[in-house]
């Protein structure tokens, strides 16, 4: 998690105790490097077909992953003294035994008013309203519901990302 | 009740403390009765007995002084004075003669002159006349004779009382004046009366004392047994014994000598005693019937008042807390604090089984909440790596999908493909098909995936089925309560107008069910009943909702009845209406949750029954719960 990112990383934590999802949250957010095989395919079709295939390099993330609410604020403090703040913050709702994903949400927002944060549960009884009150404000707070396609969430924060402005460091 | 709180009763508390009471009360009574009450009696007694003993010895006195004055008026007379003086000799035939005697109530009169010799004398005893010498005492020579003869002081008579040889005797002896009291003193007049019977009886007449008295032996141990100093004749004293009838009092009658000479003896009833003892005995009965018709009255009034009052509220507690129906009230139009306790206690009851149905709707709601919510999180969670499956299989495809290997292998069937392009081409053919071999590999491996979390939900399911099986709490309900409730179901404003009617005994009976299913069933039949008269043509509607207990397989069930005049239905719908997935909406009956109510009634350990003449004519809906008989089960 350390691992010095190149400019076009988008540093993101995500936080969710059960390692099913962070499994699939690693496949959809993890590195998307080619193998050499569909390099070579690539290249083959390049010089046959006259394609480019710099246009469809998808964008990176700097993932970095916990399972408890505590642990991300913890990753957002160290993130911030580093200078290396997160772009985006994915929390889990429900995550036993520690706090849960709105007190974490809500600590990391009055640490960093800037990150977008992204609440995904399979079941909450925290309203909206009441999720805009303790972790605003709400342009920069997002709702997922279970089950959901991370591939389209990753597609997703990409595009946060690109609308609000990177914020890779310098 | 004692027994089954396990303690004493208040009714026994009460009773045991009356009769502890009363029976102190009578021991104090009959203690202060006996101890003091009777005992003044005894002393009132006593001092009669003496009172008694000092009029007897008081009227002897009386008579002697009656005897003294008689001897004083003969002794101090000219015509006496004159005949002892030798002077007068027909004095004693005009005065001294034996009816003068008898006049005078006299047993002895004797003249003696101033030589101590006897002029006259007569001795009357037993009606016969004797001369005096018959009295020892008065013989010439002795002592007495001397003692009473010879007067030296005119001053000096000589009263009291002497033993003669004819018995005891008062006895008066006066020195014989002039008239004028002036001597000298010419002789002595004697004067005696014997204390025989006759005295005896006057003095018992004129006093009404039972009186006698017996000569001392002067050899007897008497005096020492004296206790009382008596003022009687002579110093003396008095000795009272008493037995069961009467209290015998004597003292010591003295003679010239002041030697002791009778003892007197008076027996006085024991009347006093004899009343006291009576007033005793009335008082303590009287004491003795007033407590117990005191604690008998207080005990009513007690028990009227307080203690029943209190053991009916105990057991409505009792029965409430065993029943466990809150429902239940003791009413009562008591003004006192009993019946207040009994109007908050009925408050608080009520306020209590307000809550427990809030409380069990709001615990069947937030079971349901949670249950809900629980298994959302746990299927969705298992549904999340299912769905990214999916979509890592369809980037599989997908990845196919970009290759070219269709225009590659248009370009190698054209005659002028040129021999290197051709040769690239076929290589290009070539690692694409192992880049979809390979993503095919990864599709395969992704749809193992999917099966294995689509499994995973499956088991949710399944686990959450064995939940589905817990049966509901089942409670006593009371039916007025439950249908007053479902049938707000009806619409306020219904059009058209539909009458909704409710047997009177509805409030008398209550069934064993759970609540909100039981709810929901008489809601969703009121409703289907309400649609169905809706969708009919008949004119003025009405829902008849009835009830009555009666014995199905020797259990007591509730009956209810939901009739209508709505649209009714055919034998065929009858028949398919509780089955799964039936529906008519098209038809008479909405059919809304039919099925649903049909499995609800079982669980609750009922069924229900639906019938009608036809279509057109109406239809009956009959739903049969166990009768509640305990409360909560």
């Amino acid at each position: 998690m350390n691992v010095q990112p190149d400019r076009r990383d988008i540093r993101i934590l995500i936080a969710d105790d059960d390692e099913q999802i962070m499994r699939c949250y690693r496949e959809a957010f993890g590195d998307s490097q080619d193998t050499d095989q569909v390099k070579a395919l690539d290249a083959m079709d390049a010089e046959l077909f006259a394609t480019n295939p710099e246009l469809e390099i998808a964008p990176k993330f700097d993932l970095v992953a916990c399972s408890q609410g505590q642990d991300a604020i913890d990753a957002v403090k160290a993130a911030a003294d580093d200078g290396q703040p997160f772009a985006v913050v994915v929390l889990d709702v429900r995550m036993p035994p520690g706090i849960d994903g709105v007190e974490a949400g809500s600590q990391i927002r009055a640490m960093d008013p800037e990150v977008d944060i992204v609440f995904v549960t399979g079941f909450s009884s925290i309203s909206r309203d009441e999720l805009e009150r303790r972790v605003p404000p709400p342009a920069k707070l997002h709702y997922f519901n279970k089950p959901l396609s991370f591939m389209k969430l990753a597609s997703d924060v990409v595009d946060l990302v690109n609308t609000r402005g990177t914020k890779s460091p310098a | 009740m004692s027994n089954q709180l396990g303690i004493k009763s208040l009714q026994e508390k009460v009773s045991l403390t009356l009769l502890a009471v009363i029976t102190v009360l009578a021991v104090l009574s009959y203690m202060v009765l006996h101890g003091v009450v009777a005992p003044a009696f005894d002393q009132l007694e006593l001092a009669e007995a003496r009172t008694n003993l000092t009029r007897a010895e008081r009227a002897i006195q009386s008579d002697l002084e009656n005897l003294s004055i008689i001897t004083g008026d003969w002794a101090v007379w000219d015509d006496a004075y004159e005949y002892v003086s030798g002077e007068y000799p027909a004095f004693e035939v005009s005065n001294l003669d034996r009816p003068t005697l008898i006049n005078l109530n006299l047993n002895l009169l004797a003249i003696y002159d101033k030589d101590s010799n006897l002029i006259w004398g007569q001795v009357d005893y037993d009606d016969a006349e004797l001369m005096p010498e018959v009295l020892s005492i008065l013989d010439p020579g002795t002592d007495t004779a001397a003692y009473l003869t010879r007067h030296t002081d005119p001053e000096n008579q000589v009263d009291g009382m002497i033993m003669t040889d004819l018995g005891p005797m008062i006895i008066s002896s006066w020195p014989v004046l002039k008239s004028d009291s002036g001597g000298p003193i010419a002789g002595s007049m004697i004067m005696g009366q014997f204390l025989d019977e006759g005295f005896a009886t006057s003095l018992r007449e004129r006093t009404e004392v039972a009186l006698s008295w017996s000569v001392i032996d002067r050899n007897d141990k008497f005096e020492s047994t004296l206790t009382t100093p008596l003022n009687i004749v002579g110093a003396g004293s008095i000795h009272q014994y008493t037995t069961s009838s009467e209290i015998v009092s004597s003292g010591l009658l003295i003679d010239l000598y002041n030697a002791p000479l009778l003892r007197l003896e008076v027996r006085t009833q024991r009347s006093i005693s004899s009343l006291g003892n009576a007033a005793v005995n009335a008082a303590l009965t009287f004491l003795a019937l007033a407590a117990v018709i005191v604690a008998v009255v207080t005990w009513f009034m007690l028990r009227r008042i307080i203690v029943r009052p209190l053991a009916t509220l105990a057991s409505h507690i009792t029965v409430i807390r065993k029943s466990g129906d809150l429902a239940r009230k003791l009413g009562g139009e008591r003004c006192d604090e009993i019946g207040a306790l009994a109007s908050e206690f009925d408050k608080l009851t009520g306020e209590l089984h307000a809550a427990r149905i809030l409380l069990l709707d709001q615990s069947f709601k937030a079971g349901k909440a949670d249950t809900a919510a629980e298994v959302m999180h746990n299927i969705r969670n298992a549904m999340t790596p299912l769905i990214n499956g999916i979509d890592r299989v369809e980037k599989s495809f997908r990845a196919a999908e970009k290759t070219r290997v269709e225009r590659a292998i248009g370009e190698l069937v054209q005659p002028d493909c040129p021999p290197d392009r051709a040769k690239k081409l076929f290589a290009y053919i070539g690692s694409a098909f192992a880049h979809i071999s390979s993503s095919n590999e990864e599709a395969i491996n992704n749809l193992e995936v999917v099966s294995k979390q689509a499994r995973q939900v499956e088991a949710i399911l399944t686990d959450q089925e064995k939940h589905a099986q817990v049966a509901p709490v089942i409670e006593k309900l009371n039916l007025d309560e439950v249908l007053g409730e479902a049938v707000l179901v009806i619409p306020q404003v219904s059009q058209p107008e539909i009458a909704l009617a409710l047997e009177e005994n509805i409030s008398e009976l209550s069934v064993c069910a759970h609540r909100v299913g039981l709810l929901q069933v008489m809601g969703n039949l009121i409703l289907n009943a309400y649609e169905s008269i809706s969708r009919s043509d008949v004119p003025d509607g009405r829902i008849e909702l009835s009830a009555h207990q009666e014995e199905i397989d020797d259990q007591p069930m509730i009956r209810l009845t939901i009739a209508d005049t709505g649209c009714g239905f055919d034998a065929s719908t009858r028949d398919q209406m509780f089955q799964r997935g039936f529906s008519s909406k098209d038809g008479p009956l909405s059919g809304l949750g039919l099925h649903w109510c049909a499995n609800a009634m079982a669980t609750m350990g009922g069924h229900i029954l639906a019938e009608s003449r036809g279509p057109g004519q109406g239809a009956e809906f009959h739903v049969l719960l166990p009768a509640a008989e305990g409360g909560v089960t």
